[in-house]
């Protein structure tokens, strides 16, 4: 614990500020042929045709690929948890979403990638496209993924659920009834860096990759897959991320310069423009939440009923995981005994969604503090100590059976009432996390509390 | 067309209406500045030329034929920093280290023009079409304004292991 509370030097800093840190697209090969793509120009349609032989015959073309170049096409980032994939690199057939990658190619310059690309000829029949995650369930909403436009692989469920207490029960003994919907929206993340990789078959066969990834052996693994070979002949060089926030989660640019890399027998270089970050790179999800709480007249939450559109884009990726990560902290960071709580990950013909900054957690923890407000005003009470009553503490059972050991909400309530100048009376000043007693201790919240620290 | 880049002449043969910045990146290995959007909206390219700050993205070669060019490498070494390096290093002013090339350069003509200790308001109007991502930019003015004012933050009170715990000291930039 010597580091805690000392100022130490960043371990990168000198290289930072000098300059000289090399990032993916400071690494230097020799000639490296440069990767565009021809990517979707409509929402959702079908592809009726596609031919690459006059951009194959342009001068300074090494390489194209297609989804037949792909040794496993379609894949999915839970495939490790034994959810089948859904996503192909490259599309076949069809593309989801405005922007989705078709067909890629490696050329001795970007001017000379980018005309192969506008060379190539495609033609599309479209269909109808579903932007809005309220109308998937509508029976004439366009169906658009082959799974349904909800996600079916929460085990037995469509949808990830949490079940606690006696939630009917916990209405018909409310005072109050406190509905709100929340609809926090799609965020590109924006890192400085654009997604960028490169990629060098080396003499033994192995491919070096040097990689922009939040997630350095979970991108290996992707570009594994879908080449089909083992780890050993992939090398990744990474940990040099120029900004990320989530959007380097997922795996952009690696497989297809793989790919290219051992088509064309060259280094490979994909470093995306800025309007490719903003407009194909995944983005953090928009959501639709519906909370229903059941209020006493005191102030105590008694119950909340929860539902959760997750907007996934096309594809599933990591959205099944963020969902699952925004049920664990749908009751914040407060004791609830009696919850249900039904989430779904929606298609939409949007971008795929991803990680950015508390994958999941961030959506419903706006949801949950925008509502702590609304009761307060509903129920006329003072909103700190409304959040200091039914603050997590020690012994309570969270809403997916942990026993908390050391909750830190009062803490964090009271520093943040002390920091804006709120003056709290005495009782909701002296509180800590110690194991609910007496007032604070409810009939409703006696069968939750467990003080032998054991986790159902 | 020759420049002179970080005091060395040099002579270009990219084509004239090549940026200046893929000539320094691309025909130069000069990996400082960084391209960011290439259409002069984050300031991630920024060189000095002939001392004033530029987007080198939108820079074409031919225009700035004989110029001095300053980039991050010239600006100094680990081992040597400048005030401005040494107040980002020391005060945390640099995150993924993305846009800090073109901050510094941006800062260093700043506080070179004032020639003196420069205010908040000049720091957010010198840095203001650079982004930054990771820090929310309060360090970075507090770097700044630290740098003009040659009071920069010490970092040299690392803590001492005791016997048998681990080392906690920082192994140093990989770069
Ligand atoms: S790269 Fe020049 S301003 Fe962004
Ligand atoms: S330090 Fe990452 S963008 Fe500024």
């Amino acid at each position: 614990m010597k580091a805690v509370g000392a100022r130490l030097p960043r371990y990168d800093g000198l290289g930072h500020v000098t300059g000289r840190t090399q990032f993916v697209d400071d690494v230097r090969v020799g000639k490296t042929l440069w990767v565009k793509a021809l990517r979707s120009t409509h929402h959702n349609a079908a592809i009726t045709s596609l031919d690459t032989s006059k951009a194959e015959a342009m001068k300074g073309v090494r390489a194209i690929i297609t989804h037949k170049d792909v040794p496993k096409n379609v894949y999915g980032h839970l495939e490790g948890l034994g959810v089948p994939g859904d996503e192909p690199l490259l599309a076949d057939g069809e593309v989801r979403w405005l922007g989705q990658p078709i067909a890629a190619v490696a050329a001795e310059s970007e001017a000379a990638a980018q005309a192969a690309v506008e060379a190539m000829e495609i033609s599309y029949e479209e269909r109808p496209a579903l932007f809005d995650i309220r109308n998937a369930l509508d029976p004439d909403a366009p169906e658009i993924h082959q799974w349904g436009n909800v996600y079916p692989h929460y085990g037995p469920y469509n949808h990830r659920r949490v079940r606690k207490g006696d939630i009917d029960r916990a209405f018909d003994e409310a005072d109050t009834i406190v509905e709100g919907v929340y609809r926090p929206q799609a965020i590109e993340q924006v890192p400085m860096e654009t997604q960028v990789s490169l990629v060098v078959p080396e003499a033994s066969g192995r491919l070096t990759i040097y990689s922009c990834t939040q997630a350095m052996y979970f991108s290996m693994g992707v570009v594994a897959a879908h080449l089909q070979v083992p780890l050993n002949k992939l090398k990744f060089v990474g940990g040099t991320v120029g900004g990320g926030f989530g959007g380097k989660v997922d795996t952009a640019t690696e497989t297809i310069c793989a790919l290219l890399a051992l088509k064309a027998r060259k280094p490979v270089k994909w470093r995306w423009t800025r309007e490719e970050e903003f407009l194909v790179s995944s983005t953090r999800a928009p959501w639709h939440i519906e909370l229903q709480d059941a209020v006493s007249k005191e102030g105590w939450i008694l119950g909340r009923r929860t539902v959760t559109l997750h907007d996934s884009g096309a594809y599933a990726r990591f959205s099944p995981y963020g969902l699952t990560k925004h049920a664990f902290h749908h009751s914040g960071a407060y004791t609830i005994p009696n919850l249900r709580f039904d989430g779904f990950v929606v298609f939409t013909n949007r971008v795929p969604t991803t990680a950015m900054r508390g994958f999941g957690v961030t959506s419903v923890s706006f949801a949950v503090e925008t509502h702590m407000n609304r009761i307060a005003e509903v129920m006329g009470l003072d909103p700190w100590e409304l959040r200091l009553k039914n603050a997590n503490r020690i012994g309570d059972t969270s809403g997916n059976g942990v026993v908390l050991k050391d909750p830190s909400t009062v803490a964090v309530t009271l520093a943040a009432a002390d920091r804006v100048g709120i003056e709290l009376s005495a009782e909701y000043r002296g509180m800590n996390e110690e194991p609910r007693t007496g007032a604070l201790l409810p009939e409703h919240l006696v069968a939750q509390q467990n003080l032998n620290g054991e986790g159902a | 067309m020759n420049l002179i880049v970080n005091g060395s002449e040099v002579e270009i043969v990219s084509p004239p209406l090549t940026p200046l910045l893929h000539v320094l990146r691309d025909e130069l290995d000069i990996t400082g500045p960084k391209a960011g959007c290439q259409q002069g909206g984050c300031g991630t390219c920024t060189v000095l030329i002939d001392g004033e700050p530029r987007r080198s993205c939108l820079t074409a070669v031919a225009a700035v034929d004989g110029a001095s060019i300053t980039t991050i490498e010239g600006v100094g070494q680990a081992e040597e920093l400048s005030a401005v390096q040494a107040a980002f290093y020391k005060h945390y002013a640099a995150q993924c280290g993305f846009c800090t090339p073109g901050m510094v350069l941006a800062a260093t003509a700043l506080i070179e023009r004032k020639g003196g200790p420069v205010e908040r308001d000049e720091v957010l109007e010198a840095l203001g079409g650079h982004y930054c991502r990771c820090t929310g930019y309060v360090k970075i003015i507090d770097a700044v304004m630290a740098a003009s004012r040659g009071e920069v933050d010490s970092v040299d009170d690392l803590p001492v292991p005791e016997p048998g715990q681990p080392e906690v000291l920082p192994k140093g930039s990989p770069a």
